[in-house]
């Protein structure tokens, strides 16, 4: 803590408010995502400090400052409930600057508050780093440098005892385009440095798992009616671009979690879901190839077409259920190729542990759907029949398709099956598989996204949260693993046309096709940003500069290259910067005579225009080493060849001589 | 004894190694002005602010390339780009002003000399936040475009004699303060610091007759030839100026006097005071007396002499002769 007297002078008012203004912009993502307590408070400190610059308010004691920021901590473990995660970190960061800005009265309290908001800035991408954001950092960075020039503007001689120059600070106005071209002139060196710094192909430390707090999309369980927000939710989740043509629709089921054990209200993956595949998937003629960039959802698996041969991506890994996941959360967009093969099948023989897996239901739970599944078995024996008459069911009994519907009780399959008969996938999964198992029918769950939407300008399939899905899978003898879809039976057009055609309408206030166009306009961009900029990683940077015919380097290699580069592209604003006017004008042994002046005038002997050349060189020639050519020398030849008659040889030799003298100090005068 | 020796030395050290730097910078380049500051005048390291914004950096850095956070890295990169130009603009700052004119006229032992600097800006841009540092001084200003101005450092002096002040320093950290660059000179001369006055000093040695000095009044005709007057009855012949009596049709005789009525000598071995300061003050405060009241007079010290003679050019070859010794 630092002391301040109470006679503490006030900061000039437009650095302060400036400093403020910075840690706001750039605090203001971190805010809105925090609980309302901790913002609302930290909001508090600002507007105090704000009246405390513009009503020059003696600073708080420092006791009370201790107190209110330790109570401030307390309040963000409480608030985010001890869980710690990125959020937590970002909310204690915050809560520090604020409370620095309770005793920011020096330049350098100014300085630190206006330096940490470009860490501020930089750890929001740990969250979001969609295109918008661009703009957030562009001004967060502004108006943060703004503020740095304004806090050096702060002269000492304003309250100090030296009173020379009271000069008005410049205007607000100009300090602002100031900071902005200083911003302009960074760009350069920032994409220069951004496309060559070498990258790490891995992560050398990983997030811990539970610091996962900004997780999004599909969940690792499913109960039936717990997450409706989410087909709501228009964001992308991916991105897919097809070496060729894109498969159907109909074959667009994006696997995820596989889900096998079922205890009344929740499926969960299997014990063995997470090892990896014995059987790999062959490549044949069916084969689709194609490169994914997946949105960060902080969980770790990947999504792939079913049934995923191999991918890229690192540390990545094919499991039991032909699910691809990676050894790591998913933090940033990452990009992979996949290749995929549809026709295969899974798994010809059932392990019996599998096979009691796949058929175990609670006994307790739902005994009309036991009891009709025990009736459909009696009526058809063979295992195909019978899951055509239930889709025939769904289809032609009243069952409907909704986002709206009732959250179930114990027997939630029940209740669907013969009382409400409305709800979306997850329903239909639930109850299809409770059914199918009620008969005898090994059975389970497959969650994932199914269809998206094809841009065409852009020639890529954009998946949204909204596609989220959850079909079936029953084992057929001889068949292995079979993909069951219950909710196409039961609403054919959302396997079809995607999610949009169901319960899309009154999602958005206005929902035009001119509107939905520029949406649509809008992820392309979208889509080209997280491909160039968010998905530039080692993998791309080696590709780019393989393009530029650069042979593949290792790290050391490509910082060399970073590093001349770097000087390449700071030639021209150094010499922007420091170039020493120099004419082209004149002869040439007056150009001579220009640079043995200018080694002379960075020795600190400046010619004056009065002066002629042999009075200068007498002038200087005792400060001089008499080295040949010494300097009277060339003056005496200078004024021959300039004012003489004109002869070429002895200015031949002259601009020789020049190129020879090379002015050293004399050392006996100096010291 | 031993105390003091262990005391002195890391001094004696330190300024050995401060006279190591200073040679340095002598022998790279001019550092007495006049001089244009040029890169070998100019030295740039960062500021303890550029040192906490790069750890910062390196945060960011590491934590964005961790996770591969390209707009993270985007900020990072941002950030050194701001850095290296902020490098750039504080040498530019500095760069191509002229220094002119370091001196300081000479004081009194006791008092503040003045150190006045002109810094001479040629160039169509202004120079924002310059700062003139001398030992705990600071002087901040800023030079407008093809704008000169002077700058005063205050020195305060003890001792009589030659002051060799050390090194000013130009320094600038435009435009955030995160490099600071600085350009190192000397002035162009010692100060001369004369005697400090005794504040109560004896009074003036009186006249010839008197111990310490001699008053000597003479008739007015004297040696020296005067002036030209009209002849009056009773000027010897030999005193008409017969040359000038025919160029100006009037008889005119020369006038002698002899020097002037009041003479003073001044003997350093012959003032009171009980050490050399204390009668070097004397004297110099005898002749500041005499200088106020338009007397001439005659400087003794030793061998040396100085005068007779009065005015301020005497007063100062007196007392820089003073601050000699």
């Amino acid at each position: 803590m630092i002391r301040i007297d109470r006679a503490t002078t006030h900061p000039p008012l437009t650095p302060v408010l400036l400093t403020i203004a910075a840690f706001l912009v750039a605090a203001l993502p971190h805010l809105a995502a925090m609980p309302l307590l901790v913002s609302l408070s930290i909001l508090l400190i600002l507007a105090w400090r704000v009246m405390a610059a513009w009503y020059q308010w003696a600073p708080i004691p420092g006791f009370l400052r201790v107190l209110i920021t330790l109570g401030l901590i307390v309040l963000v473990v409480v608030a985010f409930g001890g869980f710690w995660g990125r959020r937590i970190a970002t909310a204690l960061l915050c809560l520090m600057l604020a409370a620095k800005m309770m005793e920011m009265y020096r330049p350098r309290d100014l300085r630190m508050v206006a330096s940490v908001c470009f860490f501020l800035i930089a750890s929001q991408f740990l969250f979001n780093e969609r295109l918008l954001y661009l703009g957030y950092l562009v001004i967060g960075c502004w108006i943060a440098t703004l503020a740095l020039t304004s806090i050096h503007q702060i002269q000492p001689t304003r309250y100090g005892s030296n009173d020379h120059s009271r000069k008005q600070p410049p205007l607000l106005r100009e300090s602002a385009r100031g900071a902005l071209v200083l911003l302009a002139l960074a760009l350069p060196v920032a994409l220069t440095l951004f496309v060559l710094f070498p990258r790490l192909a891995q992560p050398i430390w990983g997030f811990p798992d539970q610091a996962m707090d900004g997780r999004t999309g599909l969940s690792e369980t499913m109960s039936p009616g717990s997450i409706a927000e989410l087909f709501l939710d228009d964001s992308p989740a991916f991105r897919v671009e097809f070496e060729g043509q894109p498969p159907p629709p109909a074959q667009r089921y994006w696997r995820g979690p596989v889900l096998w054990s079922f205890d009344g209200a929740t499926w969960r993956p299997a014990y063995f879901s997470d090892t990896a595949t014995r059987e790999p998937v062959p490549v044949n003629q069916s084969s689709i190839r194609y490169r994914v960039q997946l949105e960060p959802h902080e969980r770790r698996w990947l999504l792939a077409l079913d049934y995923p041969v191999q991918s890229n991506m690192p540390e990545s890994r094919i499991t039991e259920d032909y699910q691809l996941v990676s050894r790591r959360p998913i933090t940033t967009l990452s990009q992979y190729d996949v290749i995929s093969t549809p026709d295969f099948t899974v798994s010809p023989t059932l392990e019996s542990a599998q096979r009691m897996i796949a058929l175990n239901l609670p006994p307790d739970r739902n005994p009309r759907t036991r009891e009709h599944g025990a009736f459909l078995r009696a009526q058809y024996p063979d295992d195909q029949e019978l899951i055509n008459a239930v889709l025939r069911w769904f289809r032609e009994e009243e069952f409907f398709y909704s986002l709206s519907s009732a959250p179930l009780g114990r027997h939630g399959a029940d209740e669907f099956l013969f009382d409400l008969r409305t709800g979306y996938c997850e329903y239909y999964a639930s109850a299809f598989a409770i059914l199918m198992r009620a008969a005898g029918i090994p059975a389970r769950v497959v969650t994932g996204y199914q269809g998206g939407f094809w841009n065409t300008a852009g020639q890529y399939l954009l998946v949204r949260q909204a596609d989220a899905h959850a079909w079936n899978e029953v084992w057929l003898e001889g068949r292995g693993w079979v993909r069951v879809d219950p909710t196409a039976a039961v609403a054919p057009s959302r396997i079809q046309q995607g999610s949009r055609s169901v319960g899309a309408s009154g999602r958005f206030m206005i929902d035009t096709d001119w509107i939905r166009n520029l949406r649509n306009r809008y992820d392309r961009v979208q889509h080209l940003w997280d491909r160039w900029v968010l998905g530039f990683d080692a993998d791309r940077q080696r590709r780019l500069l393989n393009r530029l015919g650069l042979p593949d380097m290792g790290a050391t290699e490509i910082g060399l290259l970073m590093i001349s580069a770097l000087v390449l592209i700071s030639l021209p604003l150094a010499f922007m910067l420091l170039h020493e006017r120099s004419s082209r004008a004149g002869s040439e042994a007056q150009r001579a005579w220009q640079r043995a002046l200018t080694r002379l005038r960075r020795r600190g002997f400046a010619k004056s225009p009065a002066e002629t050349p042999l009075e200068f060189a007498e002038r200087v020639s005792k400060d001089l080493d008499a080295k040949i050519p010494t300097f009277p020398q060339l003056a005496g030849m200078y004024t021959e060849v300039h004012y003489g008659p004109q002869d070429h040889q002895l200015a031949a030799s002259f601009v020789n001589l020049v190129k020879r003298f090379r002015p050293v100090m004399n050392r006996i005068r100096q010291m | 004894m031993e105390h003091i020796g262990a005391a002195a030395n890391p001094s004696r050290l330190g300024s050995r190694l401060q006279n190591i730097l200073d040679h340095w910078i002598k022998r790279r380049a001019r550092t007495i002005p006049p001089l244009t500051i040029g890169y070998r005048q100019i030295f740039i390291l960062p500021t303890g602010f550029g040192w906490m914004l790069g750890l910062l950096m390196f945060g960011m850095l590491m934590g964005s390339l961790n996770f591969n956070n390209n707009l993270g890295l985007l900020t990072t990169f941002i950030v050194a780009g701001l850095a290296l130009n902020s490098m750039l603009m504080a040498y530019h700052n500095l760069r191509g002003i002229q220094v002119r004119r370091c001196s300081a006229a000479p004081v009194f032992a006791g008092e503040s000399a003045c150190i006045n600097i002109t810094f001479i800006n040629t160039d169509e841009r202004s120079r924002p936040a310059l700062e003139l540092v001398h030992g705990k001084q600071c002087k901040s200003f800023t030079l407008d475009a093809s704008a000169s101005g002077e700058i005063g450092i205050m020195i305060l002096t003890s001792h009589r004699g030659w002051l060799t002040p050390s090194r000013l320093r130009l320094q600038t950290s435009h435009p955030i303060g995160l490099f600071e660059g600085w350009t190192w000179f000397w002035p162009e001369q010692p100060i001369l610091v004369w005697p400090r006055p005794a504040r109560h000093p004896p009074p003036l040695p009186q006249s010839a007759g008197q111990q310490q000095g001699s008053r000597e009044h003479r008739e007015p005709e004297g040696e020296n030839f005067y002036s030209l007057r009209a002849w009056r009855s009773g000027d010897p012949l030999h005193r008409i100026a017969w040359k000038a009596s025919q160029r100006h049709q009037l008889l005119l005789s020369r006038e002698f006097r002899a020097e002037q009525a009041e003479h003073l000598t001044l003997d350093l071995s012959r003032t009171p005071g009980r050490d050399l300061e204390e009668r070097i003050s004397n004297l110099t405060a005898w002749l500041l007396m005499a200088e106020r009241e338009g007397l001439r007079s005659t400087l003794r010290l030793g061998g040396v002499e100085i005068g007779p003679a009065g005015g301020q050019a005497h007063a100062y070859r007196c007392l820089r002769a003073l601050a000699e010794l």
